[in-house]
């Protein structure tokens, strides 16, 4: 049960790289937050600072009230779960849970009913007399948590902790870690690189580009407000279509392509350059030669449950994609009216790439 | 159904036929021979030869000196074996920790490996040369009353120290490379699990090197038993009075310089019959505690 600060917490290299440049966050306790970003955007690296394994180059990291920056990382009381599971090949499942315990001096009967009790949440009886690689990588995965929870550390950290798995596997661990973490009500941060586990898992989402916190916020208000462009390509699979256009002089319009006028909701200057950032799921198709965009079917993915079409629009033909439930027939090259929602039109500036 | 197929082609033969002849050559031919000749007994001049069963091997085993020299040969192979390893191991861990100018330690510290050792005992009898050598004359002004020439356990320790500082290179390469094949993550894992970084390293990092561990243990009695000779050669020569003479140097003095074949070869059979064993017992005894 704690809650985790960090302070203007930076991180620079010995050879002059910046990995994290100025980190203000504010975890609350029990708190689930979810470090997104793509790789070398420096979400584990941070993850490692709050865990000690790498120095703090200046600002503060502090754990329930108290500044950790000199804490050694056995005295920060967090557990952390690796991407390759990390345990220790030579011993027995008992004895990887137990390692933490008997370092920190816990009696023998006290580590038994801990790991135990771990075990049998985790489903993990019938494995503790065997080595970790007597079992699969689903079940690697839960000693590993399992060594992370029998400490009940104030702190959880997993850094890509699902990355491993296969995809069935790693849709029932996410379930499975967020039940537990409801359960303990331990504060965690979680890094990932995979927006569906960052969207399911989050109290609060935080995506990360070069360094810096883009974002924070639940992932709904992510979703739904993308605070720059960077998030709003990130977060949304597929992608959000990004479409280059001029606010028109009356400022209710914008205009992308050739010249195509799009309804917005804004109250934006007119003449401006602008990014228009639309959903693939927030289009759809009017009546023939009622749409607003006029594109032409490139290729077509049928999902079962829904379509993805990809289209060509205008002469420079951007690429737009426009996601459908359900299933359709379309063949390439046809020609399709595509309108939208005036306030699911998300703007943001050519410049900055931040939200207007 | 398939057929067994017991008819090859005469390729594959041809392939290892030239291994098999070196081997034959340099290796079987001349054990056959020592097996041979530890049955016979031959006068000084080689004019002729007697067959005597097992008199040499009785021989052998009842003489004082070559018990002397078994006992020396286990301690000094022992010695050198723990002490090396130990060093070794100890140099890779801190080489290891280095992040600035990692290669230059790495390779200062691997640098010994290219030494031969005749020429590292020539360097060690270099040092402890009464007439000029610095660490005779360290050990001397420090108060010790060093003097391998005559002093068997003085001549000893020229002798290990010279074995371990050679092998010391060759040990650390493997114990570098088997530091960095275990885990960072597991290590890191570790570092949250225990804060004691000795701890840290006897309950962690020393079993994951266990099978490293064990290779070069066997690897280090085999260069103590057979590979010193060298150093022994040209350092002590097994002086004094023969006590630093491992078997395989006495099978040398006695075979080539005192020109006892009979004698000398079955103290090489006795040798690999006491090499043999040894393995097995390690393979058997040592390897099953070692993996995980």
């Amino acid at each position: 049960m704690a809650t985790v600060t960090l302070n203007q917490a930076e991180k620079t290299y010995p050879n002059g790289f910046k990995a994290i440049h100025g980190i203000d966050l504010a975890i609350e306790d029990g708190e689930f937050t979810v470090l997104v970003g793509p790789s070398g955007c420096g979400k584990s690296t941070l993850l490692r600072m709050i865990a000690g394994l790498e120095s703090i180059s200046s600002g503060e990291i502090s754990i329930d009230g108290k500044v950790v920056n000199k804490v050694a990382p056995a005295d920060r009381d967090i557990a952390m779960v690796f991407q390759n599971y990390a345990l220790y090949p030579h011993m027995n499942n008992f004895d990887n849970m137990a390692y933490g315990l008997r370092n920190r001096g816990y009696s023998k009967a006290d580590i038994e009913s801990k790991v135990r009790e771990a075990a049998r949440i985790l489903q993990l009886e019938d494995h503790l007399d065997r080595k970790p690689r007597q079992l699969s990588g689903g079940q690697r995965q839960r000693v590993a948590m399992g060594r992370a929870i029998v400490r009940q550390p104030k702190v959880f950290l997993f850094d890509e902790p699902l990355s491993n798995l296969d995809a069935k596997l790693r849709v029932d661990m996410r379930l499975e870690i967020k039940n537990l973490q409801q359960r303990l009500g331990i504060t965690s941060v979680y890094v990932t690189h995979d927006q569906v586990e960052a969207m399911t898992l989050a109290d609060r989402l935080i995506v990360m580009n070069g360094g810096i916190a883009e974002q924070i916020g639940t992932p709904i208000d992510i979703y739904e407000k993308p605070a720059t462009r960077f998030v709003a390509g990130f977060i949304g699979s597929p992608a959000m279509n990004f479409l280059d256009g001029v606010i028109s002089d009356d400022g209710k319009h914008v205009t992308v392509g050739d010249g195509v006028m799009l309804d917005i909701d804004h109250n934006i200057a007119g003449g401006r350059a602008v990014v228009a950032g639309i959903r693939p799921e927030h289009l759809s198709i009017a009546q023939a030669g009622q749409g607003t965009i006029n594109a032409t079917v490139r290729m077509v993915e049928s999902l079962g449950a829904e379509t993805l079409v990809y289209l060509d629009f205008g002469s420079k033909a951007d690429n737009v994609t426009l996601r459908l439930q359900g299933t359709h027939n379309f063949s390439k090259n046809d020609a399709l009216g595509l309108t939208v929602p005036a306030d699911k039109i998300h703007l943001f500036d050519t410049e900055s790439g931040k939200r207007l | 159904m398939k057929r067994v197929q017991f008819e090859h082609s005469a390729v594959p033969y041809l392939f290892i036929a030239p291994q098999i002849l070196i081997i034959s050559i340099f290796f079987l031919w001349p054990a056959a021979q020592a097996v041979y000749q530890s049955f016979l007994l031959e006068d000084a001049f080689g004019m002729s030869s007697q067959f005597v069963w097992f008199r040499n091997f009785e021989d052998v085993l009842s003489s004082a000196s070559w018990s002397r020299s078994a006992i020396f040969t286990v301690i000094f192979s022992v010695l050198v074996a723990v002490i090396s390893i130990a060093i070794s191991l100890f140099l890779a861990v801190r080489a290891d920790e280095v992040i600035r100018g990692a290669k230059s330690y790495r390779t200062l510290l691997m640098w010994g490996y290219a030494i031969a050792p005749p020429v590292a005992g020539l360097l060690g009898n270099m040092m402890f040369n009464p007439l000029m050598g610095d660490l005779y004359k360290a050990f001397n002004s420090f108060g010790f009353e060093f003097n391998h020439i005559q002093n068997a356990n003085d001549a000893a320790f020229v002798v290990i120290l010279i074995a371990v500082w050679k092998q010391v290179s060759v040990n650390f390469i493997f114990f570098l490379s088997g530091l960095q094949g275990i885990p960072k993550s597991v290590q890191e894992a570790a570092t949250l699990d225990c804060k004691s970084a000795e701890r840290r390293f006897w309950t962690i990092t020393f079993p994951l090197l266990a099978p490293t561990t064990f290779f070069l243990l066997v690897i280090n009695l085999t260069y103590a038993f057979f590979e010193t000779f060298g150093i022994i050669d040209v350092s002590t020569k097994g002086s004094p009075g023969g006590a630093t003479a491992t078997l395989v140097y006495k099978v040398y003095v006695d075979g080539f310089i005192g020109a006892d074949l009979g004698g000398s070869s079955a103290q090489s059979v006795l040798l690999m019959i006491m090499v043999s064993v040894l393995t097995v017992f390690q393979f058997r005894f040592i390897e099953r505690k070692v993996h995980y």
